[in-house]
Parts: C-alpha cells; sequence; structure tokens
C-alpha cells in the first residue's frame, strides 16, 4: 500500500523520472509521487555522491534538487506534477540507484580533504584542479533560454503578513479586522502552516480556520497568496519592502511596500545528527504527515519517529493510523543503516529498529533569516543551538515590523495564534 | 556506507569535517562556515547553521564564537530571470540588509599579547598576510599580524577570484604576471589548494570606442609578452557558445588569465606566516598609537599595547580610518561593491567574462557556481557590506542579456565587499607621516590579484633590496606633487 485507499487520491497521470513512469496525482508534488511510488531516491550528493533523496518535503533543505523538464536545481517538493513530465536525476552516472562515481563515498570512508589533495606537487595540484572541475557542481546548463518572465509587479498594501501558519493566519485576520488591505503569502500550496498535519494536539485550532481567514483577507481587499516566497525584507525609506517570487499559474515576481510587516515564516526542518542520517527514507515528520494527509502518501511500511513529547506522539499515532508499523525513538540513535533506502536504526542502548523511514519530530530551527535582515535581536537556545528571534512588545522587531509564532521560539499553535493576533492588533493600530 | 554522519548535506560536509577545522583554530562559526563550506550551499544555510551551532559549542565554542553567519538573501534561490524582471531604477541603494551585528558581539580573542615584535602589520587580508609569509621567508620572523575579525571578513574574502593580466600599464602587466606565476605553484608551495585555473579572461566591447580601447591594449600587453588578441564576436563565441553576440562588436581574449578561490590563499599565507613565526591575531581591533618623536613607539588595541619598530598598514578599506589614528590623512575612500553566486552547476563557462562600460562581470567557480558581480555608478562612499535588492536586479539584467541562458540559473547569495579607491586608481606605498609607518594600501578592487607580487616585493624593499619602481611611483607624495597618472581598467 503507498496511498491511502481513498479515491481522492487515486494517480491520474503519470511523471517520468529517469526515462520510467511513475503515477502521479495532477498538482501534488513530485515528491509525493515518489514517495509514494516507494521510490525516495532521487539523485547523489555533491562531493562524495551519496545516495540522496527528499528530507524536509517542505522546499526549505535541498535534498531533492532534480532536472525538471530540462530545468537543473529544481526542488522537486516544489515542482507540481503533470502527466509527462520529465524529471531526471542529478551528479549521477548511470542513474541515481547505480551511480558509478559513488565509489568516491565507498573509497574514501573517512571523508576527503579538499584542502589539501594533491598539493604535493605542482603537477598532482593541477590534476586535482581538473578532475575537481569535471566532478563539481550540480545539474547541467538549462537544455534552452527560459521564457521571459513579466515585468515584476509593485504594489502597495496596508501589511504584509509573511507566513500563513497559526501566527501569520491570526495577524492577518487582527489586521482585515481592522479594515487593512493585507498581503498574506505563504510559500506553500495551502494555508495552514502546521495545522496542514492535522496533528490535532490539544488546543490546535481547526485548519477550516486557514479558509476563513484567507476569505477575509480577500473580503478586506487583500491577497493570499500562495507558492509565494518573500526571498528578501529590505527597507525602501522607513518602509520595510518584501520581493516575493510567486509561482502560480505564471511565475512572477512581486515587489509589495506596506507600512507594516508581520513576519511567522515558522521553522526549517532540522536533520537528526549519527552516521547515516543521509540515507534516502529520513523526513521532517510535518513534511511527511502533510503529504500523508493531502496526497494520501505511505512512504513505506515501517516508521520510526525521532522526538519525544506530544508532537511526536501524534506523528507516531498518525502514521500508524495509515497502517505503517510504528516505533516511537526517544533514545539516542547511534547510526543508521541502509544503503539507497533506509533499512534500520541502531539505537545506543544497542537495539535495532528495523524501519523504511523515519518521521524526525524533534526540535526545528527558527526561520529567523527576514527578521534578521530587518534588525531583529537573536537569543542561542545552546541545548539545539538554534537562534531564535528575540522580539519586544507585541512582537515588534524593528520600525513597522513584527515577528510572531515559531521564528520567535518552540511554542504550540495555539500560542503561535495568539502572539500572531497580538502583532497584527499592535501592528494595525500603530 | 553509512559512516559518515553529515551536518551540511548540500556540501558534503561531515561532523569530522568540523571537528578538524576547530582542531586547525577555525573556532568561530563564520571562519568554519568558510573552511568546511558548511552553509554555502544551496539550502543556504537553513538546514545545518543550529547544528553547526550545536557541534561547535560541544566542542567547546564560546557564545560569541557561534554568532549566526550573517544573512544572506535571497532567502530561496531566485532565478536570475526572475530578478531581472525588476526594474532597479526606482530601487533604494541605501536600502541594504542586514543591518550592522551590534557592537560588542564578535569573539573574544584568548591569550596575551606580545609585548613587542620588530614588525606589526595591521589587517589579515591578502597584503598583510602576503607580506607576513614574505617578511619571515627572508629571515625577518619577528611579526606580529593584527586583524579586527576573522582571517577572510574583508575583501580578501569577499572578491570574485580573479587574476589577471590583462591590465594597460607594464607595471600592472609586470605585477600581474608575477602574481600568476604565484598562483600557478601556490598549491604545492604553500600546501593548500587555491584552485587556480587559466580559464583567461574575456573583455566584450559594446561600443566602438571601446573596441579602439581593447586594441590599444592589446597592443601593449603584446609587447609586454602577453598572448593577448582582439577578436571578433564570432571567435568569442567559440571560447564561450552561450554569448550573445550581438550585444558587443569585439572581445579582448587572453587565455592565460586565470580564476582562483580566495579564502584559501588567506589561509595559506596565514598557515606558513605562522609556522615561519608570525603571530597571526585575530579579533583584535586597533585603537591607536604611542609616538615617540617621529616615530611610532607602540600600537595600541582592545587587548594591549604591543612595542614595535615598524607598523604596515594592510587594512584595505579600512586603512584611511587606522591611518587617522596616526595622525596620516589618507586620500583612500571605501566604496562599497556588490557580489553574488548561483546555484552549482557542471563545468560550461571557461573564462571570466567581463562587460566593458557597465562594469558586468562573471567567472564560474571550481564548485560550479557563477559568481559574478557589477560596480554602481551611483554608490556612495562609505565601508558599507549590506546588500541590495538594486544590485540583484541590475546584475540580473546585465548577464541575462549577455548570456541569456543565465536567466534560468539560481541565485544562492549576496554579499558585498569594499574597495579600497584612491583618486587615481593606484596603490599606496611605502612610509606616510610618522617615519617607520609604511602603507601598503589602495588597491581599488584589485589588491586579491596582486598581493602576491606586491608584497613579495614589499617584503624585499623593507629589507634594503634596491627599491622596485612601485616605491618610487607610487608614494603617498605624489599625490601632492600632482605626478599622477590614472589606472582605468578596474574591473573584475
Amino acid at each position: 500500500m503507498a496511498r491511502l485507499a481513498d479515491p481522492r487520491f487515486a494517480p491520474d497521470c503519470a511523471i517520468v523520472v529517469d526515462g520510467r513512469r511513475v503515477p502521479a496525482r495532477s498538482g501534488e508534488s513530485v515528491t509525493s509521487a515518489l514517495l509514494a511510488a516507494g521510490r525516495p531516491l532521487l539523485s547523489r550528493s555533491a562531493k562524495y555522491h551519496r545516495p540522496r533523496g527528499p528530507f524536509c518535503l517542505s522546499s526549505s533543505c535541498a535534498s531533492c534538487l532534480v532536472r525538471a523538464d530540462g530545468v537543473p536545481n529544481v526542488k522537486a517538493c516544489e515542482t507540481a506534477c503533470r502527466d509527462g513530465l520529465e524529471i531526471e536525476s542529478q551528479n549521477a552516472v548511470g542513474g541515481a540507484s547505480r551511480d558509478l562515481l559513488g565509489a568516491i563515498d565507498l573509497f574514501a570512508p573517512a571523508g576527503i580533504d579538499h584542502h589539501h589533495v594533491g598539493t604535493w606537487s605542482q603537477l598532482a595540484s593541477r590534476v586535482a584542479v581538473g578532475t575537481s572541475r569535471l566532478l563539481a557542481g550540480l545539474g547541467r546548463l538549462p537544455d534552452r533560454v527560459p521564457e521571459a518572465w513579466p515585468a515584476a509587479a509593485e504594489d502597495r498594501f496596508d501589511a504584509m503578513v509573511i507566513g500563513a501558519g497559526p501566527a501569520g493566519l491570526a495577524a492577518a485576520e487582527a489586521l482585515a479586522r481592522a479594515g487593512l488591505r493585507v498581503y498574506l503569502a505563504d510559500r506553500e500550496r495551502a494555508p495552514g502552516g502546521r495545522l496542514r498535519c492535522r496533528l490535532g494536539l490539544a488546543g490546535d485550532p481547526p485548519l477550516a480556520w486557514a479558509s476563513e481567514v484567507a476569505e477575509a483577507v480577500r473580503r478586506a481587499g487583500g491577497e493570499v497568496a500562495l507558492r509565494a516566497a518573500a526571498i528578501g525584507l529590505w527597507r525602501d525609506g522607513e518602509e520595510p519592502l518584501a520581493a516575493v517570487s510567486e509561482r502560480r499559474d505564471r511565475p512572477r515576481m512581486r515587489l509589495l511596500r506596506a507600512p507594516r510587516a508581520v513576519l511567522a515564516g515558522g521553522t526549517w526542518a532540522q536533520p537528526p545528527v549519527f552516521p547515516g542520517n543521509d540515507i534516502p527514507g529520513i523526513h521532517g515528520a510535518r513534511g511527511l504527515l502533510v503529504a500523508l494527509a493531502e496526497d494520501g502518501v505511505v512512504p513505506g511500511e515501517r516508521a520510526a519517529v525521532l522526538g519525544a513529547g506530544p508532537e511526536a506522539e501524534a506523528v507516531a499515532a498518525r502514521l500508524a493510523g495509515a497502517g505503517m508499523a510504528v516505533e516511537l525513538v526517544e533514545g539516542e540513535v547511534e547510526r543508521a543503516r541502509g544503503g539507497r533506502r533506509l533499512a534500520a536504526l541502531d539505537l545506543a542502548d544497542g537495539r535495532r529498529v528495523r524501519c523504511d523511514t523515519l518521521a524526525v519530530a524533534t526540535p526545528r530551527m527558527p526561520a529567523a533569516e527576514l527578521a534578521r535582515e530587518a534588525g531583529a535581536a537573536l537569543e542561542l537556545d545552546p541545548a539545539t543551538g538554534a537562534f531564535r528571534v528575540r522580539p519586544g512588545e507585541a512582537g515588534a522587531v524593528a520600525p513597522g515590523v513584527f515577528a510572531a509564532g515559531e521564528l520567535t521560539g518552540p511554542c504550540s499553535a495555539a500560542e503561535a495564534a495568539e502572539a500572531g493576533r497580538r502583532a497584527g492588533e499592535a501592528a494595525s493600530s500603530g | 556506507m553509512s559512516s559518515k554522519a553529515l551536518l551540511c548535506q548540500c556540501e558534503d560536509v561531515t561532523v569530522e569535517d568540523v571537528r578538524r577545522a576547530v582542531e586547525l583554530g577555525y573556532r568561530d562559526l563564520e571562519s568554519v562556515k568558510r573552511y568546511t563550506g558548511l552553509g554555502t550551499g544551496p539550502c543556504q544555510g537553513k538546514t545545518c547553521l543550529a547544528i553547526a551551532t550545536r557541534e561547535l559549542l560541544r566542542l567547546g565554542a564560546t557564545p560569541g564564537e557561534v554568532a549566526p553567519f550573517t544573512v544572506r538573501p535571497p532567502l530561496h534561490p531566485t532565478p536570475i530571470g526572475a530578478l531581472a524582471s525588476i526594474d532597479p531604477s526606482g530601487l533604494s541603494i541605501e536600502g541594504g540588509v542586514p543591518p550592522p551585528p551590534p557592537p560588542g558581539t564578535a569573539p573574544r580573542a584568548p591569550g596575551p599579547l606580545p609585548a613587542r615584535a620588530r614588525v606589526v602589520i595591521l589587517g589579515g587580508g591578502i597584503m598583510g598576510l602576503g607580506l607576513a609569509y614574505n617578511l619571515c621567508r627572508r629571515g625577518d620572523t619577528d611579526v606580529v599580524l593584527l586583524e579586527r575579525g576573522y582571517l577572510n571578513s574583508g575583501a580578501s574574502g569577499r572578491n570574485g577570484g580573479g587574476v589577471r593580466a590583462q591590465w594597460t600599464t607594464p607595471t600592472m602587466i609586470r605585477l600581474a604576471r608575477r602574481s600568476l606565476e604565484i598562483g600557478e605553484s601556490f598549491a604545492a608551495e604553500m600546501g593548500i589548494n587555491v584552485w587556480f585555473r587559466r580559464g583567461g579572461y574575456l573583455f566584450l566591447a559594446p561600443t566602438r570606442e571601446q573596441v579602439d580601447r581593447i586594441e590599444q591594449n592589446a597592443r601593449l600587453q603584446v609587447e609586454n609578452g602577453l598572448k593577448t588578441r582582439v577578436i571578433s564576436p564570432a571567435e568569442a563565441a567559440e571560447v564561450v557558445p552561450e554569448l550573445d553576440r550581438s550585444r558587443f562588436l569585439a572581445a579582448s581574449w587572453n587565455p592565460d588569465d586565470a580564476v582562483v578561490f580566495p579564502w584559501p590563499y588567506v589561509w595559506g599565507y596565514a598557515t606558513r606566516a605562522e609556522a615561519l613565526g608570525t603571530k597571526v591575531l585575530t579579533f583584535t581591533r586597533v585603537t591607536g598609537f604611542e609616538t615617540a618623536g617621529r616615530r611610532i613607539a607602540a600600537v595600541v588595541t582592545d587587548r594591549g599595547r604591543i612595542a614595535c619598530d615598524v607598523v604596515v598598514n594592510a587594512c584595505g578599506a579600512w586603512s584611511r580610518d587606522v591611518a587617522a589614528l596616526a595622525g596620516v590623512k589618507l586620500p583612500n575612500v571605501p566604496v562599497r561593491h556588490e557580489i553574488l553566486v548561483t546555484e552549482p552547476l557542471k563545468p560550461w563557462l571557461g573564462p571570466l567574462v567581463s562587460v566593458l562600460g557597465s562594469g558586468l562581470y562573471f567567472s564560474q567557480s571550481l564548485r560550479g557556481e557563477i559568481v559574478g558581480g557589477m560596480g554602481d555608478p551611483d554608490e556612495p562612499e562609505g565601508l558599507d557590506t549590506r546588500s541590495t535588492l538594486r544590485f540583484l536586479a541590475r546584475f540580473s539584467r546585465a548577464i541575462s542579456d549577455v548570456v541569456p541562458m543565465t536567466a534560468g540559473l539560481r541565485v544562492m547569495r549576496q554579499w558585498a565587499g569594499c574597495y579600497d579607491v584612491t583618486p587615481d586608481n593606484n596603490p599606496i606605498l611605502g612610509a606616510a607621516g610618522p617615519d617607520n609607518f609604511l602603507q601598503l594600501s589602495g588597491f581599488v578592487g584589485h589588491g586579491f590579484m596582486m598581493a602576491p607580487a606586491v608584497t613579495e616585493l614589499m617584503a624585499g624593499w623593507m629589507a634594503g633590496d634596491p627599491p622596485d619602481e612601485i616605491f618610487e611611483r607610487f608614494t603617498l607624495e605624489r599625490f601632492a606633487r600632482g605626478e599622477v597618472s590614472r589606472e582605468d581598467f578596474i574591473i573584475g
């Protein structure tokens, strides 16, 4: 079973991956189609040609880069399936699964110190340069000159909200309620952020609330932009200026100016750290649950869930509900086993957990980047190594700029929504 | 094999790589990032910043040492074609990000300061470190070098890595040729790869006047032993098939020019200079000088004072401010220069390509990325290293105009450094002000490529070798005497 048995999730087309047809649903991500097909291996890694598969499933990591319709280094998790879409693996000689250069990893178990290889003579260093140039780089030049993008549209709103998870939704709701025209952007295809995982934790707002807010924003004259990634937050005079890359029907850039901005970008998935931590089959738990809930993807037969606490437990319950054999791993993992696909985890206590899928539900890293561009102060959590945004009153981080939700540190969806509401109210009165 | 624990999956950096870097003395996160390459791949650090920080803390780093590496737009890799769709004319040159970090957040350097040294070199860029190495090599090993940040924090770590001999005076051609020679043998001599690659330099001339200029330059360059040829657009397209031939009338082509990876040059000079006796002290800021008569008696820093016989100012864009601490007024001004890097691709671009007039230049790094920059005529002076949206738009328009295929490449990261600009675009060398206060500054964006040759000559000059003409021509007094001939070929 690779998909939940629900007619909604029945494939209606096929993409072509390295020449082989893979059933897919139109509009779902390429990673969903591949995971449902039991093929988490996509490409080979940059230096050692290790097997690479998608990790975060939510467009923050770069483990799922493929060539899509002749365009290199496209994130498979952001690429929508349609019949006949051509996907090619990258950085592999003879396909991702048999890559001849995979030998590099085997022959250099301790790694290669590229700073010093070949420095014993001028000839050797010249050979090192020549060889490295040939081996380096992911993907080949595009097949053709891309179609020109339409001129970037410049728009002005009363407020912009980056991120449509619980915090961003609540902020946008408060701003729209105050009668302001809001631009609400999220890089995913649907609003809701972590609510899309359907974790059902105590106090979680219902996912339907996301659509209600989107509707309220539109009614107040605002706009909800999905598949819209803010690439930077600059300033034009005193005013925040965001550049947003929108990938709707036709890609385009938007330049947005607004006197107030609420940053609610949430967090980035973080891989665990142990030998074999990059074997295909290891995924961010939230991305995995969204694929399960929205595309019916059941990624394998046996799942381990790494993490502790209510979220990790809810992840385990969701995967078990999808028919997978699930084990929650709270202790230390010594190493992962497997080649092109995860086979087992060896735990520090000597136990071995057989699994083809690992859902990583450990702490994520606050997406502090845009707030840092605005000048936000940071605070280090030494336990995770993560830097969180340390906002002032009502989430203020800079004149006209507020931050709310998980980018200010771990919090429940309900707490994030509350912080977002306060930031939205403070912004609308300012 | 699953024996590797990866800390950065974009660049295949292992936990072991980070441990080794720390052992070699790269302790702060910015340095570890550069030495290992973590955080420089297509995820742009989103998947490794926290775990690298955690690992460094585990290895004993101080909170100052794990200040997160500077945030670099764009937040998501963005196609050049998308950025080129933005009209830069309405975008402010002032609105760069991020704001500089608050003072007092830099790591604290450990250990006591040496009480005295024969030579104190200010500035841990390639100029200062190259000089330290060359002094030591000649036996003058009582050297202390002071750097306010980490190695590679200034322009030496922020430039595009171009090294060309296509200059417009015999002096510059001679220096550049020597630098190329040193670059060629650097890896074997210094024991670290700098990824020196002679892919050539291709200057495109879009106007008749520029064609005249490159023809005149080519004649001089050939007289001085270079292989420079002025070639037609069709011939240029044999070198770079992706060029839009309608965008230029002719090109100046020297196949012997090169591109290197700048960071290991700096580490190589630093490591060898230290092995020979130099003390390289990072995170140490000069705050003043003690003088005795016409001489500097000691350099004062935020960590104490160092008595000395000779002081060399090699602070790049900070040279003017440092000289001012000694009461010396230099005519140098710092001017920001922005640059960016794209996702890595398999090799497709051989030379460094530059377009005369616009100031655009770009090349493909050994890792496969396109690295390119472009000056902005409206850039005000100032020590500003913030990144603007205006640059992203201007650069993207310029590069996709001349190589349309690049519209499909994604920009991963942008940053900025400061040129150290003099009134005639030539350096300032030798004594200025106090008798023992030597200048090694004013290289206007090409200090990196000139440093190997110039520091070799400077060490010789300081040791009493017969002076090279550069120490007679490029003095501070030339400005007072009005003996100024302007260098105007300062791109890339």
